[in-house]
């Protein structure tokens, strides 16, 4: 058995240091990793790194990341990865990471993503070259996590994004902004590999359980959706237990 | 005079936009004399924020704000995934 804790779009900056933590300093003994669907900070600024890494860093579980759209808008991303990798927090971007836990190898796959819509209502690769590049950069990004997850091997299988790989989870947000929560080409990727549940963010008005094409199970962790510090998700299960803590 | 076609998208812009805010999950909704903003955000500063900026930049429009904190508490169930 494995329990991943989860939440994403947490957005910290000073004002909201110390919100997270009594609750994250429960996680041992209720998890075994936490995983960040990106949104970490406001503005993706040096500073506010830091005060994601103060909220979230030293914890007694392995923290795992993808950064969102918001920790892209000062152009300083990599900056930003430097700070959260300096505070022992893994930062993925088409890229994966393997966890021992109790015997089992847990592998996380995760990018940012994008998006470009989903079956029946998507952009294509035609037209202006500032089309050709939006829908350019979806696909790569979704043939590059495709690559990351077919790359691991391990016993349970997660993929991380920010934005949504089915529309499922958008439920609840304007249909007319689907294509700037996500992209089907996402959830293409998930199912090239055995993955075991996928998890998102960006979509605060989207709902909580979706399925890809393929079946794999798919939970928007976005914070305003799940209500709470995080979700908590029980994988590799020798038995159904729903108590997560005893009183 | 903001045209009413104009105002929903013009907050929506602002609170994007604005470096004080940079909120993209606020919905704006038009009833017959005020404009609701609604949704959650991570602290009460940045409600009042939103608040006060939206306030300030559009004066003649009745504004109210149903914007409430996320709340941050441990969850008390694990769900299976199967």
């Amino acid at each position: 058995m494995i329990r991943i804790a989860a939440v994403g779009d947490v957005h910290v900056d000073k004002d909201v240091v110390g919100r997270y933590r009594p609750a994250l300093e429960q996680l041992p003994g209720r998890a075994d990793a936490l995983l960040i669907a990106g949104d970490l900070t406001r503005h993706g600024t040096v500073e506010e790194a830091k005060c994601f890494a103060t909220e979230f860093g030293g914890l007694a579980v392995p923290v795992v990341v993808v950064l969102g759209n918001h920790d892209h808008q000062s152009d300083q991303e990599q900056q930003v990865t430097e700070v959260l990798t300096d505070a022992g927090i893994t930062v993925l971007e088409c890229s994966a990471t393997v966890l021992e836990i109790r015997g089992h190898r847990l592998g996380i796959a995760g990018a940012k993503g994008f998006g470009g819509g989903f079956a029946g209502a998507c952009a294509s690769n035609f037209g202006e070259r500032e089309m050709k590049n939006f829908v350019g950069v979806t696909e790569d990004i979704s043939a590059r996590l495709g690559e990351a997850l077919r790359s691991v091997e391990c016993d349970a299988l997660v993929a991380l994004t920010h934005y949504s790989p089915v529309p499922d989870t958008l439920v609840g947000e304007p249909l007319e902004i689907y294509p700037f929560l996500g992209c089907y080409q996402l959830g293409n990727a998930v199912d090239s590999a055995p993955t075991a549940l996928a998890l998102h963010g960006h979509a605060h008005h989207g709902s909580e359980r979706g399925r890809t094409p393929g079946g794999v199970p798919v939970r928007n962790v976005a914070h305003p959706v799940i209500k709470q510090a995080y979700n908590v998700y029980q994988l590799l299960s020798e038995s159904v237990d729903a108590e997560l803590v005893s009183a | 005079m903001t045209k009413q076609i104009d105002l929903e998208a013009e907050i929506q812009r602002l609170l994007t936009e604005h470096d004080r805010i940079a909120e993209q999950g606020i919905t704006v909704h038009r009833r017959e004399n005020i404009v609701v903003l609604s949704g959650e955000v991570e602290s009460a500063q940045r409600r009042d924020e939103i608040c006060r900026q939206i306030s300030g930049h559009f004066p003649e429009i009745e504004i109210t704000c149903d914007i409430g904190i996320t709340r941050a508490q441990a969850p008390s169930e694990v769900e299976e995934i199967s």
